[in-house]
Order: structure tokens, then C-alpha cells, then sequence
């Protein structure tokens, strides 16, 4: 038998009593000189965008300062997946608590932190105050279409996207808008030749081209045509590499069963939570030697997001992902997709839910699923095959 | 049209981006309750303590330890104003760091000395106007009581006061700095009048305040006004004198021993009860009085020690804590002297006052000096 000393299993049991729930590790550093942690990087300069913060703090109330600062977080909350800078963001437009008085690009940077937050009810709430005053805006209209159709409401997606193609100059961006819900509702050929047109567009930008062969993509993944899904892909990434291209190819690829291929993806993106999440799920397929250390480090970041009550709604997709293929656990991915959906409608949320009823054996939540998927006029060969 | 199509491309993949957040910014306290007194443990990511006191001093994105540690004072000082538990006033905390899921974690670890009977009200506004998304998730463990999970809204502190009953009161008060050590006041107040030995000293000192020696022994005074200028001349002396030995040791520019000083207080009120007896102090009382009262304020900077006081706040805490010992000490005097001088003529005054009362300190002096000199246990206060 080994004699532990009274002092060191105090320390044992004390910590396992008092130790706060999620892992944390003690850090000892040896000197001064020991980096401790590496701060998110910011976009840009860090003095710059120091300057741009005190800049701020002297005039909190200039309209043009606090949105371009409030944007910068936001596009770095979006860089690194990180909703502290979202919080940021909206403390910069703290000046103006009533959106109905508020400038307009304060409101619409507002709205663009909220869709972030997923708040998309308070952000359309803004979005619609913005269009009724500006009717041609532009922004305004396709962030409310988009918003829309997170949410599995087409039809009110349709609708700011046709007050959008009012606009002249966003004629482009009208047409994209109203190729998109057409796919979604299963006129495929439809979109596919709208898009073909528009990527015919003369000096068209690398990001718009970007932007329109994922929309295919996707379209053609719906479509049940996943050699034209992966060539839109495959475009789109050589054009301009983005985090959501990249991750939605990871997706197509494991839905294809090609978990090697995707994990090569995954392998070259920023470990946000998204990227652990999708290589954690391809290294438990393919039983990879880091699997359990990627599962455990995704384990450890739900646990202590989960330590914010009501914190799981907003993680919801992202949980039952993990519970259903990394924790095998269908009977909670259920209940967990279940919560997602009452949150946010793509194809993916639609498909997971089904995907969790069947292997969870549950034929009422199978119905659950179909009947959604009905509700919102939503065509998926995925989803049929597995409904 | 350039500037346009940008945003516009940004906006439609945004939606997107959206639904890969990660958690969001939490910090956590935890309070653990015992028979002794609370532990509060706070812990906040260096990240967010860097968007507000930019901890990265170089500004190269890279923390480093010395940096940390260079910051822990602003950093205490940033708690201490944005972390407040109801009646428990918070020091100087231990410090540590922490590697969690999503960063690397200032960890405060706090000891404070109340012992509350229900979850307390936690006042908390940390980064309430850098980030309106954050929350301190409190957990508070209190013995014999189950496990309690608070979200705290950085943007409405006063959210548990009401939710609290019978803490509404102090929860409501104003500002955070004035806040926090309003209760040294009452310490004060409270040390003074349970402190037996100061106020002991202090009536050996005043018994023969109404009286004048004179070689056929004590004469009453005739009139109020005569015993009111020695009284205030021992008071006053002892008052200054314990005031600046308190704020010395308070400020730990000076410190005496524990084993010295409480001894050493004993032994004040045995030569002043001794005075009463046989004339020892001649016309030096009030100097007498002044260099005892110095090793009375090394004993009330004991107690300040034991409270804990805010680091940031620790001066006007200090002058609290002094004003209630004044307090308390003016009320002593009126009450006292206003009934020995009523007293003064009666026939006992001198035998059983002056005499037996002097007699009777000498001999729970005594046994102060016993019981602090070989650290035993003879009287039950």
C-alpha cells in the first residue's frame, strides 16, 4: 500500500471538492520572460487598432468611428470565431439603445453583430426598422433575406430579396438572393443557370465568384449531384480559400464518407471550435491516433460553455454533432437537434435532426423531421434518403 | 461598387459564420462558505482583462509572465471594484493562473472573514462596458446548503439585491468604491466597545479625572469644568497616539510583534491603575498617556489586519475604522465621566472607585499580562 503524506491528499481532495467543474490546469511559469498566452491576433495593426479604440473613447457618440470600430471587431469575431469581439462590437454601438433613432449604419452593424450572436429575431427586428425608413437599402435588404433564411422562412426571404432587386447597383446580389431560395426549395436547374450567368459576369471579384460556386455547391449537394458539388468546391477554395467554403466542403466530404479527405482540410484551418468539432468527428471514423485528444479538447470546450446556463441552446448544432458521432450518444443529439432547430433552419440542422431520429430509433422523431422539412418547402436528396 | 460588392459578400457569408460561434466571454466566481469565514475565488481570462487594462504592455500580441505580474495590481484593483460580495469585505488575494478550455485565466483566490448565513449578493460590473455579452457564472457553496449557480448581467448588478430578501438595503447603496468598506466604521465602533482593555486603561486613566490629589488625599472638584480640561487632555493624547501607531502598522511601515504588544497593553493598564494607588505618572499624565496609547494602536492594527481591508480602498477603510474607534471612545468618556462626577461626592467614591476599581484592573491586567505572555486561557473574554 502506498502511504500518501496528509498534506499532498489534502491537496488531492481539496481540489477534487473545491476545483472549479470544468478541467483547468495551473500554470507555474519558470521566469518573466515565459509567454503565458497569446492574445487573439486583431486585424491589422494591434497600436492601430488601440489608437482606433481611444479614438473612440474620446467621441463614443461619432456615428462613422463607432460602426468602423464596431465592424472591425465583428470581421475579427468572424476571422477567429471568436464572440468576444462580437461583444465588443456591440459595446462600441452601446450610444444608441434605440435602434428606431439610431444612424443607419449603426443599426445595420447592430443587426450584422446580432445574426452573429444568433439573436436573428433582434436582428431582423432591427434590420426591418432600417428598411422601412430606407427602403433602398441595399445591405439592409439582403442581410434580412439571408437572416430569413436561416431561419426556414423562404417565403420572407423571397420578399427582401425582390425589395432588393429595386436597387439598381444590387442587382447582382438580387439575383443570387432569389437563385439561393430556389435551390432550397428544390428548383435546382433554376438556380444552377442563374448562377452560371452570373459567374459569366464581366471582371466579376474573385470574392463574389467565391460566393457564388459555394452557393452552387451547396445547391448541387442538395441536388443529389456530388461530383458538381465538389468541382464548385473545389473552385470556389482555389479562388479564394474561406473558413465557411472550407468547412462546408469538410461536411460534403464526411457526409460522403470521405473522413481522410476532409481531415486534410480541416488540418490547414484555424482549431476554432467549428474546425475541433469536424476533425474530432473524422478521427473518431477513422480511429486516428490524435482522436481522443481532439475529442477531449472538444469535450472540455463544450463542458465549460455549458457552465453558462442556457449557453447550450446557442451551441446546439454544434453539440448534437459531437454527442451524435464522436459520443455516440443519439438520445441527447436528439434533444439537442431538436433545440437547434427551434433556433436556426439550413439544410444542415434539418438533416441532423433527421439523422439523430433515426439513430436514436425514434420513428416520431423521424416524422418530426419530415413534417419540418415540409413545413418549410425545403428539398434535400440527403434528407430524403435518410426520411 | 467595389466597396459595395465587399460588404455585400461579407453579409451573405456572414450568416453563415454565424452559426460557428464559440462560447462566449464568462468569467467565474466561486464562493465557498465554512465556519471560518468565506473563500472567494475569481477567475477571468487574461484576454478580456487585456481589451481593458491592456495587459500587453509591448503590445506584441505575446503575454508573458512578467507582464502578468507587473499587472496583478491593476488587475486586483479592477476586481476589487467590479467584484463585490454583500457584506464581506475583500483583501489582498492570492494570485495563480489557469489554463481552461478556451484560454489561460487570472485566478483570484480571496480569504475574508464573514460568515454568511444565506447565498450573499454579488455586485458585479466587470466589463460591463467593453463587452455587454459577458457573465460571471457564480457558484456559491455554503455549508449544509445545496450548490448555487448565478448568472451574473455585468449590466445590472442590482438584479440578485432584489431577488435577495434583507439584502436590498445595502446592495442599494450608491457607488461601488464607497461601498465596499462601509462596515469598517462599524469595526471600529464595535472593536472599541469589546475591546475591554483599551477601555479599561482608559478608566483607570479618568477615575481620578473628577478628583485632585492632595496631600490629605482625593478632593472632589467643585465644578464640571474643571475635571472637562484634564479629561480631554487624556483623551486627545491617547486618541493621537493610537491614531498614528494605527496607521503606521496599518500601512506596515511599522510593525511590532503580537507576543510585545499584547502583553506590553496589559501592562499599560497595571502602571496606570497603579498611578491611581501610589503617584507614579506625577503631572506627566498626560504624556504618560500618549506613549501608552502608541502600543494601543499596534494593538488596534492587529484587528485591521484580521479584517482584511481592500487594497484599493485601504486608506479611507483606515480612517473608518479610526473614526468608529473615536466614536465609540467619546461615547465611553461621556457616559463615564458624566456618572463619576455625579458620583464624585459620595462616600465611596474614593475607596471603592478609585481604590477598589484601580485594584480590581491591576488584577485582570494581571492576569491579561499571564494569560498573553504564556498564551493560556484564564478568563472567558
Amino acid at each position: 500500500m502506498i502511504r500518501m503524506p496528509l498534506k499532498a491528499s489534502c491537496v488531492l481532495v481539496c481540489a477534487l471538492l473545491l476545483g472549479p467543474p470544468a478541467r483547468a490546469e495551473v500554470l507555474q511559469p519558470r521566469n518573466d520572460a515565459e509567454v503565458v498566452e497569446t492574445l487573439p491576433g486583431v486585424l491589422g495593426d494591434r497600436a492601430e487598432e488601440r489608437k482606433l479604440r481611444q479614438q473612440w473613447a474620446a467621441n463614443p457618440r461619432d456615428p462613422v468611428l463607432a460602426a468602423s470600430l464596431a465592424r472591425r471587431y465583428l470581421d475579427q469575431a468572424r476571422d477567429q470565431g471568436e464572440p468576444r469581439f462580437a461583444g465588443r462590437a456591440l459595446a462600441v454601438l452601446q450610444a444608441w439603445p434605440d435602434a428606431g433613432t439610431a444612424p443607419d449604419d449603426v443599426v445595420l452593424m447592430m443587426a450584422a453583430v446580432q445574426q452573429f450572436l444568433h439573436d436573428f429575431d433582434g436582428s431582423a427586428a432591427n434590420l426591418q426598422k432600417l428598411v422601412t425608413r430606407q427602403p433602398a437599402h441595399a445591405q439592409a435588404w439582403l442581410t434580412l433575406a439571408t437572416i430569413r433564411r436561416v431561419q426556414g422562412r423562404y417565403a420572407d426571404s423571397d420578399q427582401a430579396c425582390r425589395a432588393l432587386s429595386a436597387v439598381p447597383a444590387a442587382a447582382l446580389y438580387a439575383r443570387a438572393c432569389e437563385a439561393e431560395n430556389q435551390g432550397l426549395r428544390g428548383e435546382f436547374a433554376k438556380t444552377r443557370a442563374s448562377i452560371g450567368q452570373l459567374l459569366a459576369t464581366p471582371q466579376l471579384q474573385a470574392a463574389t465568384q467565391s460566393w457564388l460556386l459555394t452557393t452552387l455547391a451547396e445547391t448541387e449537394a442538395r441536388a443529389g449531384r456530388p461530383a458538381d458539388a465538389e468541382r464548385a468546391y473545389r473552385s470556389a477554395l482555389s479562388l479564394r480559400p474561406d473558413d465557411y467554403t472550407a468547412l462546408s466542403f469538410a461536411d460534403f466530404l464526411m457526409e460522403g464518407g470521405r473522413h481522410a479527405e476532409a481531415l486534410t482540410v480541416l488540418k490547414r484551418m484555424t482549431r476554432t471550435d467549428a474546425v475541433v468539432l469536424r476533425v474530432a468527428m473524422a478521427g473518431a471514423r477513422l480511429k486516428t491516433a490524435d482522436a481522443t485528444r481532439d475529442a477531449q479538447q472538444m469535450r472540455d470546450r463544450v463542458a465549460q460553455a455549458n457552465l453558462r446556463p442556457q449557453a447550450q441552446t446557442l451551441h446546439a448544432r454544434e453539440q448534437a454533432m459531437f454527442a451524435l458521432v464522436v459520443e455516440n450518444q443519439p438520445a441527447r443529439a436528439l434533444e439537442l437537434a431538436r433545440a437547434n432547430v427551434g433556433l436556426q433552419r439550413e439544410p444542415i440542422d434539418v438533416l441532423l435532426l433527421a439523422q439523430a431520429a433515426r439513430a436514436a430509433g425514434q420513428a416520431q422523431a423521424v416524422q418530426e423531421a419530415m413534417r419540418l422539412r415540409d413545413d418549410m418547402g425545403l428539398k434535400d436528396a440527403r434528407l430524403d434518403a435518410l426520411l | 461598387m467595389r466597396f459595395f460588392e465587399r460588404i455585400a459578400a461579407l453579409a451573405l457569408l456572414s450568416a453563415a459564420f454565424a452559426a460557428h460561434a464559440h462560447k462566449a466571454s464568462d468569467a467565474y466566481v466561486q464562493l465557498t462558505g465554512s465556519a471560518q469565514g468565506l473563500t472567494v475565488r475569481v477567475d477571468i481570462a487574461l484576454r478580456d482583462l487585456d481589451a481593458v487594462l491592456d495587459i500587453d504592455a509591448d503590445g506584441n500580441g505575446q503575454l508573458t509572465w512578467g507582464e502578468v505580474r507587473a499587472a496583478w495590481p491593476s488587475i486586483d484593483a479592477y476586481v476589487d471594484s467590479h467584484v463585490q460580495v454583500d457584506g464581506c469585505a475583500l483583501a489582498t488575494p492570492t494570485h495563480a493562473l489557469e489554463r481552461r478550455a478556451d484560454g489561460v485565466y487570472a485566478a483570484l483566490s480571496y480569504a475574508a472573514p464573514c460568515v454568511p448565513q444565506a447565498a450573499p449578493p454579488i455586485r458585479y460590473t466587470a466589463f460591463a462596458d467593453v463587452d455587454p455579452t459577458h457573465r460571471g457564472i457564480a457558484r456559491i457553496a455554503l455549508p449544509g446548503q445545496a450548490e448555487l449557480v448565478r448568472v451574473l448581467d455585468p449590466r445590472q448588478p442590482q438584479a440578485f439585491a432584489a431577488a435577495t430578501p434583507g439584502s436590498a438595503v445595502s446592495m442599494a447603496s450608491a457607488a461601488p468604491v464607497i461601498d465596499a468598506p462601509a462596515g469598517f466604521l462599524q469595526e471600529g465602533i464595535h472593536h472599541i466597545l469589546t475591546g475591554y482593555d483599551h477601555v479599561l486603561f482608559l478608566m483607570c486613566l479618568l477615575f481620578p479625572a473628577v478628583m485632585r490629589r492632595t496631600p490629605q488625599g482625593w478632593q472632589p472638584l467643585p465644578t464640571l469644568r474643571e475635571a472637562l480640561w484634564p479629561v480631554i487632555g487624556i483623551v486627545t493624547a491617547f486618541t493621537v497616539a493610537h491614531s498614528i501607531t494605527l496607521a503606521l502598522a496599518a500601512l506596515k511601515w511599522v510593525s511590532l510583534p503580537g507576543w510585545f504588544i499584547e502583553p506590553a497593553i496589559a501592562a499599560t493598564i497595571m502602571l496606570a491603575a497603579l498611578n491611581n494607588l501610589w503617584p507614579i505618572f506625577g503631572g506627566r499624565v498626560v504624556l504618560v498617556t500618549f506613549s501608552f496609547g502608541l502600543l494601543h494602536g499596534f494593538g488596534f492594527a492587529g484587528v485591521l489586519g484580521e479584517l482584511n481591508l481592500p487594497g484599493l480602498q485601504f486608506a479611507w477603510a483606515l480612517l473608518q475604522f479610526n473614526i468608529g474607534l473615536e466614536l465609540g471612545q467619546v461615547v465611553i468618556v461621556l457616559v463615564a465621566v458624566s456618572a463619576m462626577f455625579m458620583a464624585r461626592r459620595t462616600l465611596g467614591y474614593v475607596p471603592v472607585m478609585i481604590r477598589g476599581g484601580s485594584v480590581a484592573a491591576m488584577a485582570l491586567a494581571m492576569l491579561w499580562l499571564v494569560e498573553r505572555t504564556a498564551d493560556i486561557k484564564l478568563l472567558p473574554f
